[in-house]
């Protein structure tokens, strides 16, 4: 036989028995001689075979360590078993394997799989040379994707219970972390020109991934009865890594664009800016309202422009719907504000975008969120924003909200601020050029007046109607006509051409609509009862029960009552007026 | 004594000394903020509004506990001076000092934190107080001209202060005093009065309309203006400015008037002005320029994009506005070579109009320029399905087929060399 055909069969013969031992090994395993192996293993004479094929004996290994029971002597013996593959093995193969374990599992098994696997990945990451970098970047990328899809626990029972193991496993990850960190600080200080950015930027990767998955969404306050909250403990080795890799603060200023200098191709840093948007809001979360890393934070700025910094973050949670991230925006936005004095703010940062569109963002919240406690929350907050701003911007706030919130209710509440504005402004309690005069003319035209003249919906828009009513009716009372500070004087006949009117006229066809639909349902129902649904109503998937003809009496007789109090008010004012203009002319005759 | 007596006593004896000998630097002579000199700056000039300073510091309660160190973060402080990003006694404070300064400070609550504090260190009505220490009290490392964009291209000194803190806003119309200066020499002097985003009809680079925009009332300024906020490739053959030229301009903003926010502005006023915008745009357009264009434009969408409450006669015509819109700032955006930007318009086009044929087109040029040639195929596909008669977009279809082939090439070679690599590497 020719020489090379010898040394091939040979060369296939070794690589047939490096196979079997290979299918041995698992053979071993899986009939439960584990402490065998460990010996096989331990042994010296097995090394070299060992450090090339080791890697293959993760997945069966993994597959008993999950099988055996905590106290049972074969676990040990597997766990051992895993120890001593991350001394022995060649480190890149053993990675891919440890890696690729990791990958393969799903639903309840990732976290359980990923904490076993950690202690052995990071004996094998630290040994790497080549690549160390890219290789702690794609094990920590691939370990938050596999955790990303499980639910965040976020109550205190849930928090608890941690059915997954999530709690656990995220501390895990990040004390798995912690080497690296290390390595990156003690290059820093190694030389001022710290070159290789790589374990750093991977690092910082992975706390951006953090602060949006488990910590956007997770529930941080601290909760009685819970001595180490898991993720308000996650959230503080977080920032500490920031801040022992030199990016806390310069993350926290990042609203200030411009050329990221991660990208080249300055697309690609508005594509991350758009992602890591979310991460950042958080990041701010967490230092100003949680106060984790608050220490680090120069304490100069002014509270202006540290609110003006926060207002594209609390943009970007208020917009949001889940009460995670709501209640995270709410938090920060109230925080900021309780920073400032009243009367504090120029009504100048009206101009940045944000404090125009955060302001009808809240709005949205107050109105269309079904959480009745956030609800009440984004209202105090809009009361509190109002009161932070100088005379100037509180008016162009009402003019603003007046004009975009397109809600009754909420129209009502700025009305009823402006009343108290014009108080404030009459008592001489402030300087006050916005509330009176010429400027407070151009905004009761906005008040005083029926959006659609004597066809405005007056139910929908009681909230509103009645708000203006008070303010005109405090108007008349407080404001004599010999000294109009107010103005309102000289624009009553416009008024009462706009407003009074109109409202007349619209009470009037109301009032005898109603008080129609209700003769015919009284009729009606003495007749048949049969019901003609015109139409049905379906919420969330259930129809509801048609309204019987009791019900439907309610609801008219409660509208003739709407009616009945804006038309008392009404006439009150009217009698107002005339009173104080007659009495004028008595001064005057 | 122990340190911390240490550190209050040296405390108290150097705020005892400000309160004392320090000058009162506040406009309002209110005895607000005092300062004491350490050590002199080296050079005379003080840092101007806007200017970007760096400074060292360290802070301390009335009670000496220190509050906040620069030098515990091992980097100078940055910020911008007299816009009010920090507490008042620093933005009085830190304007008196010349570059290499070392000063105390002492700060009544009413110019830091007031009655609110600054949880968690500064309590409600603290005083605070800026101090020595071997290494240093406030020491002004550094200052430098106003980078307006962050981008390098306009660089503002400011000469004398503007009032207040209102700006033109895109549409404003400002009446400004305006002198040009290429290489030293001065090439354009004038008085003039134009709408904001419109100054090319003057002849005045765009980089001035964006300045403006963050001018106030009364402002003296000088403007550094990169190529890309000056004349441009084009040059100014009237003023013999030559392609990709740096400019000075000094610039007084005499007085403005600001144009009307989105939300001040009703439906009707919306859709008059959008015609008269378009047109303008389309102008603009014409004559190449393109960053003009988009400002006008760009109104349209600002205006119209999230109107709601239309009637279905307006609705009609404010998407019709918005179409050309955004099939128009797609075509510029192309010229600008901002291909992302010229995809996102296309999509915003498609979606009101989803078998446009411009859009497509221009869609696909965008993504064929990205080097996404199959998703620019899928485009010019369309456009032959829309309008089979479309020989440009037949042309294009073999040009993106043509550069995938090439692509293909250039990968293979490169993965080819890639394993004869590796594998002489495993062989070593």
């Amino acid at each position: 036989m020719p020489e090379e055909q010898s040394q091939t069969i040979m060369a296939v013969d070794e690589l047939q028995a490096i196979i079997q031992r290979c299918v041995a090994g698992q053979k071993c395993l899986e009939d439960g001689y584990a402490s065998q192996l460990l010996e096989v293993i331990q042994n010296e004479k097995n090394k070299v075979i060992i450090k090339n094929m080791g890697w293959n004996l993760i997945s069966p290994l993994v597959r008993c360590i999950f099988m055996y029971k905590q106290e049972d002597d074969k676990r040990e013996h597997c766990l051992k078993i895993l120890d001593q593959l991350a001394q022995l093995c060649n480190p890149k193969e053993l990675f891919l394997g440890l890696l690729e374990q990791i990958e393969q599992t799903s639903g309840e098994q990732v976290c359980q799989t990923v904490m076993l696997l950690l202690q052995p990945l990071q004996t094998v990451l630290l040994k790497l040379q080549n690549k160390k970098a890219y290789s702690v970047g794609l094990s920590l990328a691939m370990i938050m994707n596999q955790l990303t899809p499980l639910p965040v626990p976020y109550t205190k029972q849930q928090i608890q219970e941690d059915k997954l193991g999530l709690c656990q496993c995220c501390n895990a990850v990040v004390d798995f972390a912690k080497p690296f960190v290390s390595e990156v600080v003690k290059n820093m200080e190694k030389s001022s020109e710290y070159n290789d950015m790589e374990l750093k930027e991977e690092l910082l990767k992975f706390c951006m991934k953090s602060l949006k998955y488990p910590l956007l969404t997770a529930q941080l306050e601290q909760l009685e009865g819970i001595e180490e909250h898991p993720f308000r403990r996650f959230a503080t080795e977080i920032i500490d890594i920031l801040w022992n890799i030199r990016e806390l603060i310069p993350l926290v200023f990042l609203h200030r664009k411009g050329k990221s200098p991660h990208w080249e191709n300055q697309e690609f840093a508005d594509i991350e800016q758009k992602n890591s948007a979310e991460s950042l809001a958080c990041l701010s979360y967490l230092m100003f309202v949680q106060r984790f890393g608050i220490d680090c934070f120069p304490m100069v700025f002014s509270p202006s422009y540290l609110l003006q910094c926060n207002m594209t973050h609390i943009e970007v949670l208020l917009i949001r719907t889940e009460e995670s991230m709501l209640s995270k925006g709410l938090d920060l936005f109230e925080s900021c504000l309780l920073r400032m004095e009243n009367n504090s703010l120029l009504h100048q940062y009206l101009e940045f975008r944000g404090f125009i569109n955060v302001p009808q963002v809240l709005v949205k919240v107050m109105t269309l969120c079904p959480i009745e406690h956030l609800r009440k929350k984004s209202l105090n907050i809009l009361q509190l924003f109002i009161d932070k701003f100088d005379a100037e911007g509180k008016y162009t706030l009402f003019r603003c909200l007046l004009k975009t919130s397109n809600h009754a209710g909420v129209e009502g509440y700025v009305i009823k601020n402006i009343k108290d504005q014009i108080h404030l402004s009459l008592m001489k309690a402030c300087d006050n050029t916005w509330f009176t005069g010429q400027h407070l003319i151009s905004l009761l035209d906005l008040v005083l007046l029926l959006p659609e003249g004597a066809e405005t919906d007056l139910l929908q828009n009681s909230d509103r109607i009645m708000a203006s009513l008070n303010l005109l009716r405090y108007l008349i009372i407080k404001d004599c006509e010999s000294d109009n500070q107010t103005g309102v004087w000289t624009i009553l006949p416009k008024i009462e051409q706009n407003f009074l009117k109109p409202l007349h006229v619209g009470l009037n066809m109301s009032k005898a609509h109603y008080e129609a639909e209700i003769k015919n349902k009284k009729e009606n129902r003495r007749e048949a009862h049969s019901s003609n649904t015109v139409c049905s109503l379906t919420v969330s998937g259930e129809k509801m029960p048609a309204m019987t003809t009791e019900m439907q009496l309610q609801v008219l007789h409660s509208a003739l009552f709407t009616f009945d109090l804006i038309e008392s008010v009404l006439s009150r004012v009217e009698e107002l007026i005339e009173v104080k203009i007659k009495g004028g002319m008595d001064e005057n005759s | 004594m122990t340190t911390d007596e240490a550190t209050k006593s040296e405390g108290e004896v150097q705020a005892a000394a400000l309160a004392e000998r320090g000058e009162d630097i506040t406009p309002a002579r209110d005895r607000g903020v005092l300062k004491i000199i350490k050590r002199p700056g080296s050079e005379d000039e003080t840092p101007m509004i806007g200017d970007k300073v760096y400074v060292h510091y360290k802070g301390k309660l009335a009670n000496g506990k220190k509050f906040d160190s620069s030098r515990d973060r091992n980097e100078p402080f940055v910020f911008s001076l007299g816009k009010g990003q920090v507490i008042k006694a620093w933005d009085i404070g830190v304007a008196t000092m010349k570059k290499g300064e070392i000063c105390y400070l002492l700060c009544k609550p009413e110019y830091a934190y007031g009655s609110a504090g600054s949880a968690p260190k500064i309590p409600s009505n603290a005083t605070l107080f800026f101090e020595a220490s071997r290494a240093g009290a406030v020491e002004l490392l550094d200052f430098k001209g106003e980078d307006l964009f962050e981008d390098g291209g306009i660089i503002r000194r400011i000469k004398r202060k503007g009032e207040g803190y209102s700006n033109p806003n895109e549409g404003a119309t400002v009446e400004i005093h305006l002198e040009g200066f290429c290489g030293g020499t001065r090439f354009d002097c004038k008085d003039v009065k134009f709408v904001v985003g419109e100054g090319e009809d003057h002849d005045i680079p765009i980089g001035i309309d964006k300045a403006l925009e963050k001018m106030q009332r009364g402002e003296h300024c000088i403007l550094y203006l990169g190529p890309r906020y000056g004349f441009g490739e084009a040059g100014k053959p009237k003023y013999g400015i030559q392609a990709n030229a740096e400019l000075v301009y000094e610039v007084t903003l005499k007085s403005f008037e600001k144009a009307k926010e989105s939300w001040e502005m009703d439906t009707k006023e919306k859709l008059e002005q959008a015609a008269i915008v378009k047109e303008k745009g389309t102008m603009y357009f014409k004559e190449g320029k393109y960053l003009q264009a988009v400002i006008q434009y760009g109104k349209i969408v600002s205006w119209l994009e999230m109107e709601y409450g239309l009637s279905e006669k307006e609705s009609k015509a404010s998407d019709s506005f918005l179409l050309a819109a955004f099939l128009n700032l797609a075509m510029c955006y192309l010229k600008l070579r901002e291909y992302a930007k010229a995809v996102e318009c296309c999509d915003k086009a498609l979606g009101l109009d989803q078998d446009n044929e411009k859009g497509l087109y221009r869609r696909g040029e965008a993504r064929l320029l990205m080097n996404e040639f199959e998703l620019a195929k899928c485009d010019f596909q369309r456009v032959l399905e829309v309008n089979p008669q479309n020989k440009a977009a037949k042309s294009q279809i073999s040009v993106c087929q043509k550069k995938t082939k090439e692509h293909n090439e250039r990968d293979r070679r490169i993965y080819a060399n890639m394993f004869t690599k590796f594998a002489e590497r495993d062989a070593k």
